[in-house]
This record gives structure tokens, sequence and C-alpha cells, in this order.
């Protein structure tokens, strides 16, 4: 297996040979993954209520956002600019501690997920060996976000937003990981590089979606339920609660939480790509496309290809499956919260249980292709 | 000293700054929501602490038990309680204070002085790091065997003993009439009214509704 | 490797109990799943059959040659064999007693049953536990489920009560025993096996030092808990007079004899550098609660608290055995824990007895039981008789072995202390019997007057009455004809090498990386990376 594009190790030795010592050529590096996380995920979110505003217009048969922009792509800037500037109201009676640390705990956690999402061999910001472990554990962080802010705002609605959320969050966990655990159980890491290239090699025959199909639904479901998106919105359903824990924040506060929201979908979506779409991988595998046409691995611009195709087929499956999500927003019924509960304990638990079981089983049974 | 040293240090030093502060405004603040959330401020910080210590498999885990299950099972219990009535405040509390307060420094000086006094003897095994999650799981299957199975059912206990005591009971009628002679047994709580709650009636609600069954 | 090769590698054969009481376990469960509530009228059966099927499987691990397994987890010597099977015991003599009781608190029996059994399996593990892990777990899978049983009548708020004191006082003081043996492993420089914590603690210079004295301290403070010895007994009446009656039985005595079993294992294998203290320290809490279990008992009104307050007095007794650290010692402590199993669970079948006919359990609505009902007065009073150490009974020569144990090996206050506190003794346990048989039929209680006809056809009494009549039996029979079970205590002593003094004082360090373990760790990993 190449090593791929190394960008780390370049820009340290491109400082170096500059005439800067080694120690501040690492410093120099250590605010770009930083930067490079902000902005990459701000801009997902940007096309992602793009998308929204499209998909739904379309799925309404509407034309949605014409005029700023062509086809109205400015319109997600416009939006952002005005939470930005509008007024900043703290209700009189709430907790204006608690409820301005409220909508950072909710997006922090989001934002250092971003931290083991691979786009490349090499293209991701830390390749831990808990991996996936440590999305599945910052997730679980939000929930006290969202009680913080449903508890500070002093309003009904807002309390009982935030405990939905939180009860929702942590039933939706359970099935979550326990899927997870059987792609970590056939990969043999936790690590997402070693997920991916685990998946490599056959092309898309080789991707987990196809040996994992139960546990692909399962965490699709349970991923939508944790980014709160509708058939699952319960925390803000408005017929019943106003608009849930979001109720009484304005301005930039309530962007901080459209800002989570959508991050996560973009985040689960770029997750379900890794663990069960193969990730960076072409529809083909492209080693064996560079042999057949006997191009050698280490060719520059071969490497500088296989990058881009890398971060280029990551986003697009991810992309597919935001599509999918704003499309089944559109079309589906919200469920009651009896329902959603049911459906994650009673249903979605066992299931993923048995999954995992069979997993263990099929791992035992068949070596060769569920990962020995 | 160079770069990595320096900002273990520097994070160390913020890290135990972190968890001493939000520890002790656990303990000495009065608004009880404030010393939840404070408490999910100290397993944070000794998550920190633990990724120090090259333990992420560790820290990982202490965040997701401790800050996403443990503290959010305490914050659920403290917003879901009606708080009835303020308490009155005692007489003389200060006392009660003072005391505490200089057992609990007693207590520190002593374990103080015996972590200094003793000769620990340190190991010099390499640290596992990144492969912990193996060493974790070679233990769990080979010395650690039986505690990990007795885990499992001691789990399967707190489950079935967390739904007896949160779910509703409806009995038969007929062990209801054959009651009366116990006044001892006399139960506050009428079990027939709750039994008209039908299942999947919107007043469903999270402590009870996975759990009925044997109606 | 294949099943059958694990188990022989792990020796995994010396839990097959503990694995008879998990498939019963499992069977109470998932056939109640299936059968609904009419499934009431077998699982209690099912439960005390898996339990007797678990002592019959006790009775082959006697006197194993090979009795370490998992690695060192688990040692199945014949210490613990003993006190697992009066563990083992106690449960199944507390299942006969629930059946009715639990059915008439209209709560479901099959959890009780599930709990219960989960707690004498925690209890079972205690007593074998030989590394520190283990320890922990088991100590906190009987801990649970205690405080699960305790809370389990929920809509009594006595009950309720109960639960919260003893989940608040239990959490804590488990905490406690958590930072002693973390200080122990500390200490060993990473041990958590007990033979191997002593030789590592001498091998590393920290014998005397008082991080020693500080984990001894702290587990001592963790076990007291659990045997509700003197500083630490506060919980004790409150708990015993809150929760259901059938779970103060198990907690009287299960509960109590593995703990009992985890101070020997736990002090005479860990702590024999620092023996002269840990020795002091248990001598205070024996006088201690030997003193203050049997005076304050004397001011009780109701019967369970007079029963928790005579069991403090009774673990005050215990450990006198405890304290006098030779084999006649500790084989009395053990002769007295059978005996007490049957006459303390004899005592508190009768009480629930009382409870379920007249719905009290003040000791006043006693006075003329006997005109009404004699089965009951009789066997009541022979347990509380025995309990005090009337001679023909049992409990006089359980009593009658400790004292004497305690003359030989010369501790004369405490044995002076012990038949002081057990006249004392005698005085409340006599009193009840006189208000139940001396007085006249017009001095005779509101509830005893309204006493119900005595039936034993109704669902659930024909066990009580089997477990009535069996404590009746065995706490008559068994002081006159105790020479097995003398003998069968005696043994357990002789054949544990662990409480032989050639062995106590220092084991040699065993390889850290001992065959089995080397093997079983080069084959997981192999799996893993397979």
């Amino acid at each position: 297996m190449n090593s791929g594009i190394d960008l780390q190790g370049s820009f340290i030795q491109l400082l170096v040979d500059l005439g800067l010592p080694v120690e501040v050529a690492r410093v120099a590096w250590l605010p770009l993954p930083m930067l490079l996380v902000l902005v990459g995920a701000t801009l997902g979110v940007l096309v992602t209520t793009w998308l929204e505003r499209k998909i739904s217009a379309a799925a309404q048969q509407r034309i949605g956002p014409e005029f700023a922009g062509p086809l109205g792509m400015l319109i997600p800037i416009a939006d952002g600019l005005k939470l930005l500037v509008k007024e900043d109201i703290i209700p009189a009676k709430a907790d204006s501690l608690l409820f301005t640390l409220g909508p950072a705990i909710v997006v922090i956690p989001v934002f250092l997920s971003f931290l083991i999402v691979p786009f490349g061999q090499n293209l991701l910001i830390t390749d831990l060996g808990i991996g996936v472990f440590l999305w599945i554990s910052l997730s679980s962080i939000a929930p006290i976000g969202l009680l913080m802010a449903g508890y500070a705002s002093n309003n009904k609605y807002s309390l009982l937003g935030g405990l939905r959320a939180a009860a929702q969050s942590i039933s939706y966990e359970i099935p979550l990981a326990l899927s997870v655990v059987a792609i970590v159980m056939m990969s043999n890491s936790l690590s997402t590089i070693d997920i991916v290239q685990q998946q490599s090699g056959y092309g898309i025959l080789g991707w987990n979606v196809w040996r994992q199909p139960i546990g692909f639904l399962i965490f699709w479901i349970a991923a939508l339920a944790e980014c709160e998106r509708l058939p699952f919105d319960l925390p803000e359903a408005e017929e019943e609660l106003v608009a849930g824990y979001q109720t009484e924040y304005a301005g930039i506060k309530f962007g901080l939480f459209y800002l989570g929201s959508y991050v996560n979908l973009v985040l689960s979506s770029l997750f379900v790509s890794v663990l069960y779409l193969g990730g960076w991988n072409f529809i083909i595998p492209i080693e064996s496309l560079a042999s057949w046409l006997s191009i050698s691995e280490s060719t520059p611009w071969l490497q500088v290809l296989t990058g881009s195709l890398g971060i280029i087929m990551t986003l697009l499956k991810a992309y597919l499956l935001v599509f999918l999500a704003i499309l089944l927003r559109w079309t589906l019924p919200r469920v009651r919260i009896d329902q959603l509960l049911d459906l994650g304990w009673k249903f979605l638990l066992p299931v993923s249980l048995v999954n995992l079981l069979l997993t263990a089983a099929l791992k035992l049974t068949f070596p060769f292709a569920f990962g020995g | 000293m160079n770069l990595a040293d320096g900002v273990q240090i520097v994070s160390f030093g913020v890290l135990a700054l972190m968890m001493l502060g939000a520890a002790l405004g656990v303990v000495l603040l009065e608004n009880i929501v404030y010393s939840a959330f404070l408490l999910g401020g100290v397993f944070i910080s000794i998550a920190g602490l633990y990724i120090l210590l090259n333990a992420g498999f560790v820290a990982a885990a202490q965040v997701l038990i401790y800050v996403g299950a443990v503290n959010v099972l305490i914050l659920f219990g403290i917003m879901l309680v009606n708080k009835r009535q303020n308490f009155v405040p005692l007489r003389n509390a200060w006392v009660g204070k003072i005391t505490t307060a200089a057992v609990c420094l007693g207590l520190f000086a002593l374990l103080g002085t015996m972590v200094l006094a003793t000769p620990w003897a340190i190991s010099t095994a390499p640290v596992a790091g990144d492969t912990s999650t193996v060493v974790i799981g070679m233990h769990f299957f080979s010395d650690f065997l039986l505690p990990f199975e007795l885990a499992s059912v001691l789990l399967l206990m707190a489950l079935i003993g967390a739904i007896v005591l949160a779910r509703r009971e409806f009995l038969p009628d007929a062990l209801e009439r054959e009651e009366t002679q116990q006044p001892v047994l006399t139960l506050p709580e009428r079990p027939r009214e709750l039994a008209s709650a039908a299942p999947g009636s919107p007043d469903r609600t999270l402590g009870t509704s996975p759990t009925q069954r044997n109606v | 490797m294949d099943f059958a090769n694990l188990v022989a590698q792990l020796n995994a054969g010396t839990i097959l109990p503990e694995g008879i009481i998990i498939a019963t376990l499992l069977l109470v469960l998932v056939g109640d799943l299936i059968v609904g509530r009419t499934s009431s009228r077998w699982t209690p059966y099912v439960a005390i059959a898996g339990l007797l099927a678990a002592v019959v499987a006790l009775y082959f691990q006697w006197n194993n040659p090979n009795s370490i397994s998992f690695l060192g987890g688990f040692n199945s010597d014949s210490l613990s064999v003993i006190f697992r099977v009066i563990i083992a015991l106690s449960a199944a003599l507390t299942i006969l007693m629930s059946v009715r009781y639990v059915e008439q608190s209209g709560t479901s029996l099959a959890e009780f049953l599930v709990i219960l059994l989960t707690a004498t399996l925690g209890g079972m593990f205690m007593a074998g536990a030989d590394e520190l892990v283990m320890t922990y777990v088991s100590f906190e899978t009987l801990g649970i489920s205690s405080y699960l049983l305790t809370g389990y009548m929920k809509r009594d708020p006595r009950s309720n009560e109960a639960a919260l004191k003893y989940l608040l006082i239990g959490a804590s003081s488990s905490a406690i025993f958590l930072y002693g043996i973390s200080l122990l492993y500390g200490l060993s420089g990473g041990e958590t096996r007990l033979t191997a914590i002593t030789a590592n603690i001498l091998a590393n210079n920290v014998d005397q030092s008082i991080g020693l004295l500080i984990a001894l301290v702290f587990v001592i403070a963790g076990i007291a808990f659990k045997i509700a010895a003197v500083p630490f007994h506060q919980w004790t009446p409150d708990v015993y007079e809150g929760s259901p009656t059938p779970v103060v039985a198990f907690l009287s005595v299960g509960s109590k004899s593995a703990g009992f079993a985890l101070a020997i294992r736990l002090l005479v294998s860990a702590f024999p550098a620092v023996s002269e203290q840990w020795h002091f320290v248990l001598a205070a809490l024996a006088i201690l609660s030997m003193l203050l279990g049997n005076v304050v008992a004397l001011a009780q009104t109701s019967m369970k608290r007079l029963l928790a307050y005579s069991s403090i007095g009774q673990a005050g007794f215990v450990m006198i055995g405890l304290v006098l650290g030779t084999e006649a010692g500790y084989a009395s402590m053990i002769f007295y824990l059978l005996i007490y199993l049957f006459m303390n669970l004899g005592g508190f079948a009768c009480i629930i007895l009382f409870t379920l006919r007249t719905g009290t359990d003040e000791i006043s609505e006693y006075s003329g039981l006997y005109q009404k009902d004699p089965l009951l007065t009789l066997c009541l009073s022979v347990c509380l008789l025995s309990l005090g150490g009337i001679p023909p009974l049992a409990g006089f020569f359980g009593k009658l072995y400790l004292f004497w144990a305690g003359w030989q090996a010369g501790a004369y206050w405490l044995v002076l202390l012990g038949l002081i506190t057990s006249v004392i003794s005698i005085y409340y346990y006599i009193r009840v019997v006189k208000m139940m048989v001396v007085k006249e039929p017009e001095e005779m209680s509101e509830a005893v007057k309204n006493y119900p006809a005595v039936n034993w056809n109704l669902p659930g009494m024909r066990p009580l009455q089997v477990g009535v009549v069996f404590a009746l039996v065995t706490t008559s029979l068994a002081g006159i004809l105790s020479n097995p079970l003398f003998t069968l205590a005696n043994n357990a002593v002789l054949l544990t090498p662990m409480l032989q003094p050639t062995i106590t004082t220092i084991q040699p360090a065993p390889n850290p990386a001992t065959p089995g373990y080397a093997d079983l760790e080069s084959e997981t990993k192999e799996a893993i990376e397979g």
C-alpha cells in the first residue's frame, strides 16, 4: 500500500528547507489543521443548507432561492451574515452563563470529531488508535449542552425539548455504537484508516454495505435520530414545543445550534461513507487500474490524482447521503415520542445485537470474507 | 525543555486547575444544577489527564460513560424532580461545615503524606499507547476473564432491577381481593387506577413504556 | 483451541456450582418471560433445586488439590467451599420463606428470585475471589443486588427509605473499600492476585509503610460494612426494619457470611505484614459490636429491629474467632456460622409467618401466641433460645466452641466480655419467649385474638412450613448431634493451605508469567492478529 500524499511532512520539510528550525516549523503547522476543520465544516454546512432549500423546493414543486447569486447559491452566506449581526437576546430570567455555554458545548464536540474523518490514506488530521470510538464518545457530550440550554432558558418548552433531545440521543447511541462495533469486529481495528483499507481492493464489491446491510440501515436510522432530523426531530417539534430547546435563542447562539445540527448531519454522512461505503475508494480499485495501464504507483501526478479523487469520492458519497436525508425530511411525517423510543429500545437495540452476534458468527465461519 | 514537554506541562496545569475548581464547585455551590454540570467538567478534566498519560482509550471510555451516561442521568434525575420546598436554614450550620472541612483537610493531609512517604514501585513496562485496546482486550480474555464475565451477570441484574423499580404494577384482581387480611402490606398506591393507561396512549413516558408485560 | 481445552486450561470446573446458579437464574428469568404470571407456581422450586444442585456440586469440590482457577482469579479451596455452601443454603431457605410473602405483597416473584440468585452468586464468588478485581466485582454484585432486594416492595415507603439508606451508605463504603484495594495494587507495584501482593509488598520494602496501614483501615471499613460491625452498623436497624423480611434474613446470614469469607481471605493473605494491627482493629470492632448490639437490643420494641441488633451482636461473637488467628479460632467461626444459618433463618421464618397472619411485627403483639399457634411458638422459642445460647440447643455449642478456642488462644478479656454480653442477650431473647408462652388467655394481644385459623394449604404456605420445620429440627438437633458439623468446620480449616501457619507467612513470589497465562496470552494474540 503506497503512503500517498503526506501533507504535514511536506509542509514541515518545506519550512525547514526555507531555513526555519524544525520546532518552529511544527508549531507553524499546528493551527493549520484546526483552521482547515473549521473552514471545511462550515463550507460543508453552507452547501448543505443551500441543498436543503433547493431540494425542499423541488419536493414541493417550487423554485426555491433564485436571486442571490447563480441558482441562489449565495443565500446560505446571507443567512449566516443575518444570524451574525442579529441582536443577541438573553431572556431576563434566564441563567445567562449556562444559556451562553449550552450552544458551545453542543457545537464543539461535533467539530472535534472531524479529527478522525479520512479523505485519503494520509489526508486526515490524526490517525488515532481509538478512531471511531472517539466519535462515539464525543457525540455523547452533546446531550449535556442540550440539557443546559433547555434548563437555562427558563421556559417549559425549552426544558421539555432539552429532556427529549437528551433522551433521544442516549437511546439511539446504543444501536449506533453496536453497529459500529460490528464493523470494528470485521476490520480488527478502531482506526478509520484501517476500516477504509479493509474495504479497498475489490472496488464497489468490497464495501461494507454488502456485508453489513442490517448494520448500515440501523446506523443510518440512528444517525438521523442523533442529528434530530425529521422524522426524528421531536426535540424541536414545532406543533408541540414551539422550537424545543431553541425557543429562546436568537442571533448567533441560535446560529450555533443551527450550525451544529447541520455539521452533525454532514459528519454522520461522512461516517456512513467511511464505515459502509468504502471511504475514499473509487468504484473500481485505482491501483489495479494503474497497473492495468502500466503506470507506476509512485508517479507524482497519479498520486495527486488519487488524492483528489479520494476527496471527491468521500464528499460525493457523503453528499449523496445528505441528499437522502433531506429527501426523507420532506417526505416522511414525524413520529411520536413513544414511537420514537419504542423504535429505539424495542426494535433497533435487539436487531443491532443480533446483527453483532451474526457478524461474530460469520467471522468465525468465513474468516476470509469477514475479516478473519 | 522541548515543545512536547512544554505543551504537556501547560496542559497538565490547566487540566488540574480545571478539575480542582470544578470539583470544589460541585461540593460548595448551593445550586444543585450547577453542581451537576460542574461534575461533567470534573469528568472531562480527568479524561484529559488520561490523555496526557497516553491512555486514549480510557479517556474516551471515561467521556462516554461518565459524561455521556452517568452525568446525563444525574441531570435527568435533577430536572425531572419537582423541587417542592426550600430547605430551612439550619441553626449553627457553620459547625457542621467547619467540622466537615477539618475532617476533609485532615484526610487530605494524611493521604498526601502517605503518597509522598511511600516508596512506590514504578512500572518500567513500556506504555501501550495506541495498542492499549489490544492489551485491554487480551487481559479481559485471559487473567481477568472471570470478573469480566461476572460483570455481565451484574449488568443483567442491574437492568432487571432498574425495570422492576421503574415499571407500573398491574395486579390481577384475584390477588388483590385476597390481600384484605394484611394491614401491614396494604399499599398506599392504587394500582387499578393506573391500569387505565392503555398501551400506546400518548402519556406513556420513557420510564415505563419498554417494561410492561404480563398484563 | 477448542472449548474443552480452554476449560481445562482455566481449570473452570471449580466454578461449576456458580455455573449451575447462573443457568438456574436464566431458566427462571426466561421461563417467567415466556409463561407469564402463572410461572410463580414453579419458579421458586426451580431456584431451590438449582441452589441444592450447586451445593451438591460443591460437595465434589471438597478438598480439591487443584483449587486455583482462572489464572489465579478464583480459589476453590475448602474454606471457600464451606462458605459457598453456607451462602447457597441461606439463599435456598430464604426462597422457601419468601414465596408467600412476595405473592402477598403483590410484586412479581420471578424477578425477586433472579435478583436473589444474583446476590447469592456475588456472595459465592466473593467467598472464593483470590484477586482484587474479582473481589471488587463480586462485592458490587452482592451489594447492588442487595440494594435492589431491599427496595423491592417499592410501594411501601419504608422499603424505599431502607433501600435509599442502604444504597448511600453501601456506595460510600464500597468506594472506601475500592480506595483501599487500589492502594494495595499500587504498593505491590501493579499486582492484583492476593498471594503475589504479599510477596511484592515485602520485596518493595513497603511492608511497614503508612500506605499499607491506610489500605488496611480502608479495606476493613469496607468489609465491616458488609458484616455490620459496630462503627459501620448504622444502616442495619433501619434497613432491617424497612426491607422485606425474607431479604433481611438473607442479608443477616448470606451477605454476612460472604463478608466474613472475604475478611479471612483478604486479611490473611494480603496483610500478613501488618497482622498485629489488623488483629487489634478487629478485636476492637468485635468488642464494640458485642457490647452495642446486645445492649441496644434490650430496648427494642419491634421484632425486626431486635433481630437487627442481635445480628450485630452475633457478628461480634463470630469476629472473636477471626481475631484469634488460630486454627481452632477459624474452625469455631465456621462452625458458629453454620449453626447461625439455621437458627437465624428459622427465627426469621417464624417472624414472616406471624407477619403474614397478623400483619405486625411488634414484640408486644406476640403475647399469648402459644394458645393459638403452638408450632410457631415452639419454633420461634427454640430459635431465639438457641441464638441466646441455652444449653441443649445448637447455639450453645457454637458459643462454647468459640469461647473455648478464645480461652485456648489466651484472649481472656474477649471471652469474658463475650460471656457477659451473651447473658445480656439471653435476657431479651427470653423476654419474647416469655411473652408468647407465659401469658394468660386474657392477656392476649389484639393481633393474637384475631389470629386466623392455621391453614397451610394457601398457595406458598407449604414451603414456609417446610422451612420452619426444617429450621426447628436442625436447630434442636444440631447441638446434640453437632459432631459432623464440627468435623466439617475443622477439616475446612485444616485443608485450606492459606490458613496453615507455615504458608501464611510468606509465599514465594509466583512467576508472573505462569505457563497457563503465557499460553493463553499468545493464543489470544494470535486470535486477534489472525
